[in-house]
C-alpha cells in the first residue's frame, strides 16, 4: 500500500512540477506536451493528502525495515545503500515540514515574484524528495523485500 | 486566514527544518522507539533488546516547536508579518538537504 500510494504521488507531483517548471505551448499535440498541460493547482491538495498518508504507511513499515533489513545491509556492508535510506528519512521528514507553505502558495494565485518563485522552489524540492524517496526505497525493497 | 495562514506555513517551514537538523545532529528526540520489543519510551533511551529508533521523535520535536513558534508568529502585527520573505520557506529546507547530505557523507565516501 505504502508504494502504490507512492506511484499515485509520484504521478501527481511529476505532473504538477512538469507543467509549472515546463509549460507545454497550446494546443499540446505530443505526449509529452499533453503531460505538460495539466492544471497544475488542481493536484496541491492531492500531493498533501498522498504525501501524508504515505509518509504515515512508511513510518508504519520503517519499524519493520529497521529490524528485518537495515541490519542485512549493515553485515553485507551495504553502506551507500544504508546511507541512501538514512538521506530518504531525513528528506521525507523535511518535506512534511514544506506542506503547509506548499499548499498555501498553490492555494493562492501567487500575485508577486516572490509568493511565484516559492510556489516553484517549493514544488520542485518537493518532486526531488518525492522521486529519491521512490527510487530508494524501491532499489533498497528489491536488495531485500520484506518477509523475505 | 489569508493573512495569518502563510506567516505560520513559513515560520513552521523554517523552524520545523532549523529544529529537525539540530534534533538530528545532537539527538534531541521527544521520544524513544524500540521496533523490536514494540515500546516507546520518553526522551533519548539506549538501544535495548534491538536497535533503537529516534526518526519518529526527532519529528515530533520538531513539530511542536514549528507550531509554536508559527502560533506565535501569527500573532505578530501586521507590519512585521509584512517583513518575512516567503523565500524561507524553500531556502531553509533546501539548506537542511544539504547539510544532511554533508552529514552522510561517510556512508559514500570513505
Amino acid at each position: 500500500m505504502h508504494g502504490l500510494l507512492a506511484v499515485a504521488l509520484l504521478g501527481a507531483i511529476t505532473h504538477q512540477a512538469a507543467s509549472m517548471l515546463w509549460p507545454a505551448t497550446r494546443p499540446a499535440g505530443s505526449f509529452s506536451g499533453r503531460f505538460r498541460s495539466v492544471a497544475a493547482p488542481g493536484y496541491a491538495n492531492a500531493v498533501v493528502i498522498l504525501y501524508l498518508v504515505t509518509a504515515l504507511l512508511g513510518a508504519i513499515v520503517y519499524a519493520e525495515y529497521r529490524v528485518s533489513v537495515r541490519i542485512v545491509l549493515e553485515e553485507l556492508q551495504m553502506r551507500a545503500a544504508n546511507g541512501s535510506f538514512e538521506l530518504k528519512e531525513h528528506l521525507a521528514a523535511i518535506g512534511l515540514g514544506m506542506l503547509p507553505a506548499y499548499w498555501w502558495y498553490w492555494r493562492q494565485p501567487a500575485t508577486d515574484a516572490a509568493a511565484r518563485r516559492a510556489r516553484s522552489v517549493l514544488t520542485a524540492i518537493l518532486a526531488f524528495v518525492v522521486w529519491w524517496n521512490f527510487l530508494v526505497g524501491h532499489i533498497l525493497n528489491n536488495i531485500r523485500g520484506f518477509g523475505s | 486566514m489569508s493573512r495569518v495562514f502563510p506567516v505560520f506555513a513559513v515560520v513552521f517551514a523554517v523552524v520545523y527544518t532549523v529544529t529537525y537538523a539540530l534534533a538530528v545532529w545532537k539527538n534531541y528526540a521527544l521520544f524513544t522507539y524500540h521496533p523490536a520489543i514494540y515500546e516507546f519510551g520518553f526522551g533519548v533511551q539506549k538501544a535495548k533488546d534491538g536497535p533503537a529508533m529516534y526518526w519518529y521523535g526527532w519529528m515530533a520535536t520538531s513539530a511542536i516547536a514549528a507550531a509554536i513558534a508559527g502560533g506565535m508568529a501569527s500573532l505578530l502585527p501586521a507590519a512585521a508579518q509584512r517583513r518575512l520573505w516567503p523565500g524561507l520557506a524553500w531556502l531553509v529546507p533546501l539548506g537542511a538537504m544539504l547539510f544532511f547530505a554533508w552529514l552522510l557523507r561517510g556512508y559514500f565516501f570513505r
